[in-house]
């Protein structure tokens, strides 16, 4: 690490000496490099789109599954395997899903407009600047929910059943008992949860580098994708090492802010 | 007097048994340490680094093997990674400065560039030594392995492009096979019929499938370029009307229905996937696919690309090559080897025989080994017309090149493909930054 910092003040193609140029890579990244800032607002918009979205579908999701229904263990199972499921081949299945003309998706929509006649057509998703992200949050999401289920499994099997009982005593319909009791009692694992993910999509990477390969024009190019080209790609190690410590930078001020606001919202006192 | 005697008898039988002790002692260390310090005089060792695929693997093998036999002195040990991890590998290799890891020969692409950094052995002096036959190669070939006039690698195959077309779909649709003679109108023309475009709007058949990066080949035969030089650049060429004309023919080609939008293509599992499934019913592509639609049994054969009214033939005289490390220890051997590689019985026969490769030395192609190849396509003969009249001008042969293609040019014009801009308004914005990163790198030189 120490290493990297130092490189991250050099020019350097692995090849020959590297130069000192100061901090001109950063100040460059900062001021001047279109493609960073591009690159930045990628990132967030995968960070405030993945993350939320994951957090709402893994509680729901472990919600439903925490109810005894048959073929429960079927379930869980299922919901599970896209975590352990080689994201290269299931980011390559996605793409040939995502097609326009000839993927399982858009085969749906065309049959749509087909038997309604309505003039409708699929998003040409991964050839669109606009449509390509969202097909990468939806991989991500299908990759990871699962994850986010098991954690909130765990943590809806922690919060003792008297609690449930006395909300019901005092008349609480079952919205407002997930309302009042599961999220508060579970907020532990949700604030968790949320580091974790955040930390997950700041470093985002396979997704769209088997999917679209950062494309089309860059849409879908992430901090970590970008470090990877520079480094691998452009022979410019000190400038892939510079946004390396940015990218540290950001996880690192925005992990300290959740820990510092998590006191207004995280609840310890089950069991108590 | 017996202790005498006894003395005689083991002075000499002692030197003996060292003597034989000394003979046999060093090979087992210079076994064990492969390109150790010893010049071992029996077996030299040359790592020997590429890419590939398993088929591909086992054509390397089967040339390596070959040579050995013929070869017994040198013992070649192979490297393969995956082209994905393949140049992280031998750069990191080079980085460790270590001779004992750093491989001896190696499939290298772009030459230019690992040539400026130094870890290239200049090969001048060794073909001048050996006598070794340059004019065998396509013309211009052998710039793209030459770094400040010298050449650095030997190309092994040449890029060169060939319109790939499915006869089945052709005669379905009544439309006559792609001739030597086509223009940009006579390949429109055939186009319009080929695709085939439902009520609802979804496109089941595209006329064509090809990589947006190749726009090059429809402006270079238009005589457009990307930068004014490609070995020194002072600046970007895109917006002038040659280029510009060639890049709306393509994009016009997508926007239309007639050619399959870049990143479909890719998502279709790239022109290989989309032309064996009927996607698309021609391709613009190199060599590299003939064992595969052969494998697939499809009804097929190849014609020269399309060119403009009065037009040139610009395919790309370009390909990744052989080079040998300037760290390697065994020089001499590295070249017996390289220049066996590159021989018109060598190396080169064996991978032309497989049928991945169109060679770069026009004495294989014009050998059985690529013409009487009993396999499709029939017409071989487009692949000898479009190496005569290869250009090149379609990669930069400076080291940031790999820069502004991947991080400017090609982004910027994905925009293009994808439709959501027009030539006329993306063109100038890349021309714009192009010029800029050329400034900032301290272009022209």
């Amino acid at each position: 690490m120490v290493g990297s910092l130092g490189l991250s003040f050099v020019r350097w193609n692995l090849l020959t000496p590297p130069t000192f140029v100061g901090l001109s890579n950063y100040t460059q990244l900062i001021a001047r490099d279109r493609i960073f800032h591009k690159v930045l607002w990628n990132t967030l918009y995968f960070t405030i789109t993945i993350v939320p979205l994951q957090l709402a579908l893994g509680l729901i999701l472990a919600v439903a599954l925490n109810q005894a229904i048959r073929g429960l263990t079927f379930y869980r199972a299922i919901y599970f395997m896209p975590v352990v499921t080689n994201i290269v081949a299931a980011a390559m299945i996605f793409q040939w899903m995502f097609n326009r003309d000839f993927g399982i998706i858009s085969a749906m929509i065309w049959r749509l407009a087909e038997v309604t006649g309505l003039p409708i057509q699929p998003p040409d998703w991964l050839n669109s600047t606009f449509w390509a992200k969202p097909a990468v949050v939806l991989l991500t999401l299908w990759k990871n929910m699962g994850f986010t289920m098991v954690i909130y499994l765990a943590g809806l099997q922690a919060i003792p059943h008297e609690l449930y009982d006395a909300a019901k005593v005092d008349g609480a319909g079952a919205l407002h008992r997930f309302r009042y009791v599961t999220i508060p009692m579970v907020s532990p694992t949700t604030f968790f949860l949320l580091v974790i993910q955040m930390i997950g999509a700041f470093q985002l990477f396979s997704e769209p580098y088997v999917m679209t390969n950062g494309g089309p024009a860059q849409a879908t190019l992430t901090i970590v994708y970008y470090i990877y080209q520079n480094a691998f790609e452009f022979g410019r190690m000190g400038k892939a090492s510079a946004i390396a410590w940015v990218l540290f930078a950001f996880i690192f001020i925005f992990t300290f802010i959740q820990i510092r606001l998590q006191r207004r919202w995280v609840h310890y006192e089950a069991g108590e | 007097m017996s202790k005498q005697r006894l003395l005689h008898v083991l002075v000499p039988l002692l030197s003996i048994v060292f003597v034989l002790s000394a003979c046999v002692a060093p090979p087992t260390p210079a076994a064990e340490a492969p390109s150790g310090e010893e010049p071992a005089a029996e077996a030299v060792t040359l790592t020997w680094a590429f890419w590939g695929s398993p088929a591909e693997a086992e054509t390397h093998m089967k040339v390596a093997d070959a040579f050995m036999a013929e070869h017994p002195n040198i013992e070649i040990e192979t490297m393969i990674e995956p082209w994905s991890d393949y140049f992280t590998k031998v750069q990191t290799l080079w980085a460790s400065g270590d001779a004992s890891v750093i491989p001896d020969v190696l499939f290298l692409w772009p030459t230019p560039r690992y040539a400026a950094d130094g870890v290239l052995e200049n090969l001048e002096p060794w073909i001048e030594k050996s006598g070794y036959d340059l004019s065998d190669y396509w013309p211009a070939l052998l710039e793209s392995a030459m770094y400040e006039g010298d050449v650095y690698g030997f190309p092994r195959d040449i890029g060169i492009e060939v319109l790939y077309y499915n006869k089945d779909t052709f005669d379905e649709v009544g439309v006559d096979y792609p001739t030597e003679d086509w223009t940009w109108d006579d390949f429109l023309a055939a186009a319009e019929k080929l695709t085939v475009v439902e009520s609802s709007g979804r496109v089941s058949r595209y006329a064509l499938g090809m990589e947006g990066g190749k726009y090059q080949l429809w402006s270079g035969q238009n005589s457009g370029s990307i930068l004014d030089d490609m070995r020194n650049p002072s600046k970007c060429t895109l917006t002038e009307p040659a280029a510009m004309e060639a890049i709306k023919f393509f994009a016009d080609l997508m926007n239309n229905n007639l050619a399959m939008r870049d990143a479909n293509l890719s998502q279709a599992g790239g022109d290989s996937a989309a032309f064996q499934s009927g996607q698309v019913a021609m391709i613009i592509q190199n060599a590299s696919r003939v064992s595969a639609f052969n494998q697939a049994g499809m009804n097929y054969d190849v014609a020269p690309v399309p060119i403009p009214e009065d037009g040139q033939r610009s395919a790309s005289a370009g390909g990744a090559a052989w080079v040998m490390s300037s760290a390697s220890d065994n020089k001499e051997e590295a070249w017996t080897f390289l220049s066996w590689l590159q021989s018109t019985e060598g190396g080169l026969r064996i991978y032309t025989e497989s049928g991945e490769v169109f060679p770069a030395l026009k004495s294989v192609a014009r050998s059985d080994a690529f013409l009487e190849a009993d396999a499709p396509p029939e017409n071989r003969e487009a692949f000898l017309t479009e190496g005569e009249n290869a250009k090149v001008g379609r990669f930069g042969y400076f080291p940031e090149w790999g820069e502004l293609n991947g991080s400017i040019i090609s982004p910027g014009l994905q925009r293009v493909w994808a439709g959501e801009a027009t030539p006329e308004e993306a063109v100038p914005e890349i021309c714009d930054q192009v010029d800029a990163f050329l400034a900032e790198n301290g272009y022209p030189k």
